[in-house]
C-alpha cells in the first residue's frame, strides 16, 4: 500500500476523524453534562467551558436531592446496587450451570447432545417478550414475581447460551489426550475436570463470566416487564427517574454516566475478547 | 506384573470399522511393538488398552482381570503420547508428579519418585521448566518419565519417538529397550518406524484397516513376512520385487530373471505356473564373476555409499532396476557392466495377485495365530 | 442374565457411569431452560384464546381469531411495516457504514487498534440507557443535537417527538450503538484473510476497486453473511431503544412488534393478540435464525480451524 497519494491520506483522516466524533461525542458529552448544573446545562447555545461541579453525584450517592421545593429522595443508588447484584448473581449461576455443561457437550457428544446445545442457542434468538408475557402472569401464581430469585432465574436467558456455547469451543481447544493423560494418571474425571480442563479454559471462562456480566448489566425488558421499583437495575431505574426527578438534567447526566461505566471498563479489560464472545465464537479476535 | 489379553475387540465411528475383531495377547514383561501405517488402528488399539475409549465390543483383560468397564484411573497403566500431551500449565515435575498424586504418595515420596526418573531420563535439571521452556526431546522424555514413574505393569507407548529429531530418535532407540527391560513391565509399543519396531519389539504386530496381518519375533517378519505389503514396509532399502512365473525342471523350481534361470529352494510346488512375484532383499543380491551359474547381467545405473553399507541401482537387460546392497568396504562393482547372484534360500515368493507370500511356514502359524 | 463381577476390588467413593456422566452435568442447565420452555407453549395456547386480563371471564378459545383478524387490522400491517423498515434500515445502513469503517482501520497500527476499541464504547453502553442519553442531546430545549440543527437551518427539529422524524432518530441511535458490532465482525474477517492473493494483485498492479469487488468482498461474504443475519435477528426485536425514545410514539409511528406486544398485554390488557403477535415475531426469527446458524456454524468450525 506504498502508492497511497496524499489525497487519500487527507480524506481517510477525514473520515476516521468524523467516524471518531459521531461515535464518541455522545458518550463525552453525557459525561461533560453530568459536571454541569441545571443552570448551565439549560444556556443556549450549549456551553463548551464551564465551572464542572459535583453536586449531581453527590445528590445520586446520597440519595437526598435538593430543590427549590424541598429535599426528594432518589432511589438511584438503589438500582444501582440492584444491577450489581443482578448481574452478579446471574453469571455466578451461569457459570454454575453453564461450565458443567458446557464441558459435557464438548467432551461427550452423547445422544441429542447437539439438540440441546442448539435448543439452548435457539432462546438467545427468540424474542424475549414471547416468553416474558406469560411469565409474568405464572411469576404472580409462584410467588415469583418481583423477586430477586425469579429476575436471576430469567437473566439465565440471557447468561446461559452465552457461556455455554464460549465455553464450550474452549474446552474443545484443550487436545483430549491431555485429559487422557491425566485420568491414565489414575485421576477421577472430576479431578480432571477441576485440575486440567477448568485452569486449561481458565482465560475463556472468565471473558465468557464478563461478556455475560455486560449483557445482563445491560438488560432492559426482562426487568422492565418482571421488576417494580425495589427490584429494577440502572436500565430501568434511569428511565423512570428521568420522569420523577423532572428537568434534573444533570443528575439524570451522572447517573447514565455511573450506569455505563462498569460496563465500558469491563469491556476495555475484556477488549482481546470480545469479538469471540459477540459473534458466539464464530469469529476470533 | 500384567499380561494383557484383547478378546475380539471391534471399535467403529460412525459407519468405519477401526478395529474388525481383532485378538491379541502380550505376555507378562513382553515387549509387544504395533507397528503398521497410519489410521490401521494402533492408537484406537492402544487408548482402548488405556480405557480413555470404550470399545464397540469384545473384552479387555489385564494381569487376567477382565477391564472392558473399569474407567481409566483404575486400570493402572501408563501410557506417553505421540503429541506428548504434557499439561501445559504445570512444571515438568508436577507433570511427572501426577500418577504419583493420584496414588496420594507422600510429599517426599513424590520428591524421591520424580527425581529418579527424571535422573534415569536425564531431565533432572529442566523440572522446574514449563513444557512451552522445553526442547522437544525434553518433552519426550518428560512425557516418558511420567508414563513410567508410578511403576505400572503395563505400560503403553504411543509412538513417542514420532516427534522428536533423528539423531535423538536413534539415541532413545538404543536407550528404551534397556530401560524398559529394567522395569520388567508389559509394553505395548506403537510405531511407524520398521527400525523401531526391529529394535524395541519382542514381538510385533503388523496392523492394516484395523486388522492384524501378520504377529511374530522382528526375525520372522522380516524372513517370512506374511504378504508383499509386510516384506515392503520392512527392510531399508526396500525389497526389490519382479515379476516372475515360476517353472520345474530336473533340478526344482525357478524363476526366469533375464534369461537366466535362479533356483529356489522351498515349497514352491504350488506356484508353478502361476503369476507370482519374487521378493529379493538387496542384501540377499550380490555382485559375482560372469560366468558362475546363476549370474545375471546388468548394468551398474548408480551407487549410493550409505554409513554402513553401499546400495547400487543396477538395471537388467529386461529394463527392470534391481537395487544391491552389499557391507561397506566389501567389492562391488560402481559403473558399466557387471553379474550379480541371487541367493536362492532367502527369496521370498509372493501370489501376484492376493499379495500373500507362498510356501509360507508362517501363513500357517498365523492361522492358529493366538493358539501356537 | 448372569454378571460379570470384576475380582479386582471396586474403587470406592463418589462414581458415576460414564454413560451418565454427561446427562448430569447438563441436566442443571436443562432443568433451567425447561421452566422457559413451558412459557413458550404458553405463549402458544393464549394466541389462540380470546384472553382480556380487564375481561378474565370471557376468556375462551377463538382459535385462529387473533391471527386472522390481522389480516384486516391496520394497526398489525403498520406493525409489520415498521418492524421491517427500521430492521431493514438499521442493517444496511450499519453493513455499509460498518464495512467502510473496517477497511479504513484494517491496517494493523497502534492508532487503528486505539480507535477500533473506543468505537467499541456505544455497543457496551445499554441500548436503553444510549436512547435517554440521545433523548437528552434532542431535547428541543437545551439538546445540543437540537441546537446544532438549528445551526444548519433546521429550525424546531423534534427528532423522536415528531411522526416524521422519530424512525430517523430511532435508526440513527440504533446505528450509533450497533455499527461497532459490524464494525468488530467484519475487520476481525478482515485481518484474518490470507495476504498472498492481495500480495499478488499489488504486485500485477489490479486495479483497487477490482482487488476490492473480486477478492476482498467474496472472501469476507462469511463474515458479512453472519454479521448481518445476527443484527437482522436482533434488529426485527428491537425494543430497548424504541421503548425508552418514544414508548412506541408518537401514535403509533414506531409500534414495531415487540412495542406492540408489549402495549397490549400492559395497556390494552389484550393476552391474545400480543401473544399472536409474538408468535408471528416468533416465526420470523425462526426462520432467519437457522439460515443464521449454518452460516455461523461455517464460520466458527473454520475459527476452531485456526485456534
Amino acid at each position: 500500500m506504498e502508492h497511497t497519494s496524499l489525497l487519500e491520506r487527507i480524506l481517510r483522516g477525514i473520515a476516521l476523524t468524523l467516524v471518531v466524533i459521531f461515535f464518541m461525542f455522545p458518550i463525552v458529552w453525557i459525561f461533560m453534562m453530568s459536571f454541569q448544573t441545571n443552570e448551565t446545562i439549560l444556556r443556549i447555545p450549549p456551553q463548551l467551558i464551564f465551572e464542572p461541579t459535583l453536586a449531581n453525584y453527590t445528590a445520586l450517592i446520597t440519595g437526598k436531592l435538593m430543590t427549590a421545593a424541598g429535599t426528594l429522595d432518589i432511589a438511584f443508588m438503589r438500582n444501582l446496587g440492584n444491577s450489581v447484584f443482578l448481574s452478579v448473581t446471574s453469571v455466578a449461576v451461569s457459570l454454575l450451570l453453564g461450565v458443567p455443561a458446557a464441558y459435557a457437550f464438548a467432551r461427550h457428544k452423547f445422544r441429542g447432545s447437539e439438540d440441546i446445545a442448539f435448543t439452548l442457542l435457539s432462546f438467545k434468538f427468540a424474542p424475549a417478550l414471547l416468553v416474558l408475557l406469560p411469565l409474568t402472569l405464572y411469576f404472580q401464581k409462584l410467588g415469583l414475581a418481583n423477586t430477586y430469585i425469579g429476575l436471576i432465574w430469567v437473566y439465565q436467558l440471557i447468561c446461559l447460551p452465552l457461556i455455554l456455547w464460549i465455553v464450550r469451543g474452549y474446552f474443545e481447544d484443550i487436545p483430549a489426550d491431555i485429559e487422557y493423560a491425566y485420568r491414565i494418571g489414575g485421576h477421577s474425571w472430576f479431578a480432571t475436570f477441576r485440575k486440567i480442563a477448568l485452569p486449561l479454559a481458565g482465560p475463556g471462562i472468565a471473558a465468557a463470566g464478563l461478556l455475560a456480566f455486560i449483557f445482563a448489566w445491560n438488560n432492559f425488558v426482562f426487568a422492565l416487564v418482571l421488576a417494580s421499583a425495589d427490584k429494577q437495575p440502572v436500565t430501568v431505574g434511569a428511565l423512570a427517574f428521568i420522569t420523577s426527578s423532572g428537568i434534573q438534567y444533570g443528575q439524570i447526566s451522572a447517573a447514565i454516566v455511573l450506569s455505563i461505566t462498569p460496563t465500558l471498563a469491563l469491556a476495555l479489560y475484556a477488549q482481546r475478547y470480545l469479538v469471540e464472545g459477540l459473534s458466539l465464537g464464530a469469529v476470533k479476535g | 506384573m500384567a499380561s494383557l489379553e484383547l478378546k475380539n475387540i471391534v471399535k467403529r465411528y460412525k459407519s468405519q470399522t477401526v478395529l474388525d475383531n481383532l485378538s491379541l495377547t502380550v505376555a507378562d514383561g513382553e515387549t509387544l511393538v504395533l507397528f503398521g501405517p497410519s489410521g490401521a488402528g494402533k492408537t484406537v488399539l492402544l487408548r482402548l488398552v488405556a480405557g480413555v475409549i470404550d470399545p464397540d465390543e469384545g473384552k479387555i483383560f489385564i494381569g487376567g482381570d477382565d477391564m472392558t468397564d473399569v474407567d481409566a484411573e483404575f486400570r493402572g497403566v501408563g501410557m506417553a503420547f505421540q503429541n506428548f500431551a504434557l499439561f501445559p500449565h504445570m512444571s515438568a515435575f508436577d507433570n511427572i508428579a501426577t500418577p504419583l498424586e493420584a496414588k496420594r504418595s507422600s510429599p517426599g515420596a513424590i520428591k524421591a519418585g520424580v527425581e529418579s526418573v527424571a535422573k534415569l531420563l536425564k531431565i533432572a535439571h529442566v523440572l522446574s521448566h514449563k513444557p512451552r521452556a522445553l526442547s522437544n526431546g525434553q518433552k519426550q522424555r518428560t512425557a516418558l518419565a511420567r508414563a513410567l514413574v508410578g511403576s505400572p505393569p503395563l505400560l503403553l507407548l504411543d509412538d513417542p519417538l514420532r516427534n522428536v529429531d533423528a539423531k535423538l530418535r536413534f539415541e532413545m532407540r538404543l536407550e528404551l529397550p534397556r530401560l524398559l527391560a529394567d522395569r520388567g513391565a508389559t509394553v505395548v509399543y506403537v510405531t511407524q518406524d520398521y527400525k523401531e519396531a526391529m529394535a524395541l519389539g519382542d514381538r510385533i504386530a503388523v496392523m492394516s484397516q484395523g486388522v492384524i496381518r501378520q504377529l511374530g519375533t522382528p526375525e520372522q517378519i522380516y524372513r517370512e513376512p506374511a504378504n508383499i505389503e509386510i516384506a515392503r514396509l520392512f527392510g531399508d532399502p526396500t525389497i526389490n520385487l519382479l515379476d516372475v512365473k515360476p517353472s520345474r525342471d530336473a533340478k526344482g523350481i525357478y524363476v526366469g530373471l533375464s534369461n537366466v534361470q535362479v533356483h529356489l529352494s522351498g515349497a514352491y510346488d504350488a506356484a508353478v505356473g502361476r503369476d507370482c512375484v519374487i521378493g529379493l532383499r538387496p542384501e540377499a543380491l550380490s555382485f559375482v564373476e560372469e560366468g558362475i551359474p546363476g549370474a545375471i547381467p546388468v548394468t551398474v545405473e548408480a551407487e549410493t555409499p550409505l554409513n554402513e553399507k553401499i546400495v547400487t541401482l543396477v538395471r537388467t537387460v529386461r529394463g527392470r532396476e534391481i537395487l544391491v546392497s552389499r557391507p561397506a568396504g566389501t567389492p562391488g562393482r560402481s559403473e558399466g557392466k557387471a553379474h550379480i547372484a541371487v541367493d536362492g534360500k532367502s527369496a521370498l515368493l509372493f501370489d501376484h495377485a492376493s499379495g500373500d507370500r507362498i510356501g509360507s511356514k508362517n501363513v500357517v502359524a498365523l492361522r492358529n495365530g493366538e493358539a501356537a | 442374565m448372569t454378571a460379570v463381577v470384576s475380582q479386582r476390588p471396586k474403587p470406592s467413593g463418589f462414581r458415576i457411569s460414564k454413560k451418565v456422566l454427561p446427562y448430569v452435568l447438563s441436566l442443571p442447565a436443562l432443568l433451567v431452560c425447561i421452566g422457559i420452555l413451558i412459557p413458550f407453549l404458553t405463549s402458544v395456547v393464549y394466541s389462540f384464546q380470546r384472553y382480556r386480563l380487564s375481561q378474565p371471564w370471557a376468556r375462551q378459545f377463538n382459535w385462529g381469531d387473533n391471527y386472522i383478524s390481522f389480516f384486516t387490522d391496520p394497526k398489525f400491517w403498520n406493525t409489520l411495516k415498521v418492524s421491517l423498515l427500521y430492521a431493514g434500515t438499521t442493517v444496511v445502513l450499519e453493513l455499509l457504514l460498518g464495512l467502510a469503517i473496517a477497511l479504513l482501520l484494517q491496517k494493523r497500527s497502534t492508532l487503528n487498534n486505539f480507535i477500533s476499541i473506543m468505537l467499541l464504547m456505544p455497543l457496551m453502553t445499554a441500548p436503553a440507557l444510549a436512547a435517554l442519553m440521545w433523548k437528552l442531546m434532542t431535547n428541543p430545549g437545551f439538546g445540543v443535537l437540537s441546537y446544532l440543527a438549528s445551526l444548519i437551518g433546521l429550525q424546531d427539529f423534534r427528532w423522536a417527538s415528531s411522526p416524521s422524524t422519530a424512525l430517523f432518530t430511532v435508526v440513527l441511535v440504533d446505528i450509533w450503538v450497533y455499527t461497532p458490532f459490524i464494525m468488530i465482525l467484519l475487520l476481525a474477517g478482515l485481518r484474518s484473510l490470507p495476504t498472498q492473493p492481495f500480495e499478488a494483485a499489488a504486485l500485477d498492479g489490479v486495479p483497487r476497486s477490482f482487488v476490492f469487488f473480486r477478492i476482498t468482498l467474496p472472501m469476507l461474504t462469511p463474515y458479512i453473511l453472519t454479521a448481518t443475519l445476527f443484527r437482522l435477528l436482533d434488529s426485527i426485536q428491537q425494543f430497548d431503544i424504541i421503548y425508552a425514545m418514544t414508548q412506541g410514539g408518537p401514535g403509533d409511528t414506531l409500534t414495531v412488534f415487540q412495542v406492540e406486544a408489549y402495549l397490549n398485554f400492559f395497556q390494552s390488557t389484550n393476552v391474545g393478540r400480543s401473544a399472536a403477535l409474538m408468535i408471528i415475531l416468533w416465526a420470523i426469527t425462526y426462520f432467519l435464525s437457522n439460515i443464521f446458524i449454518k452460516n455461523w456454524l461455517r464460520l466458527r468450525e473454520r475459527a476452531r480451524g485456526q485456534a
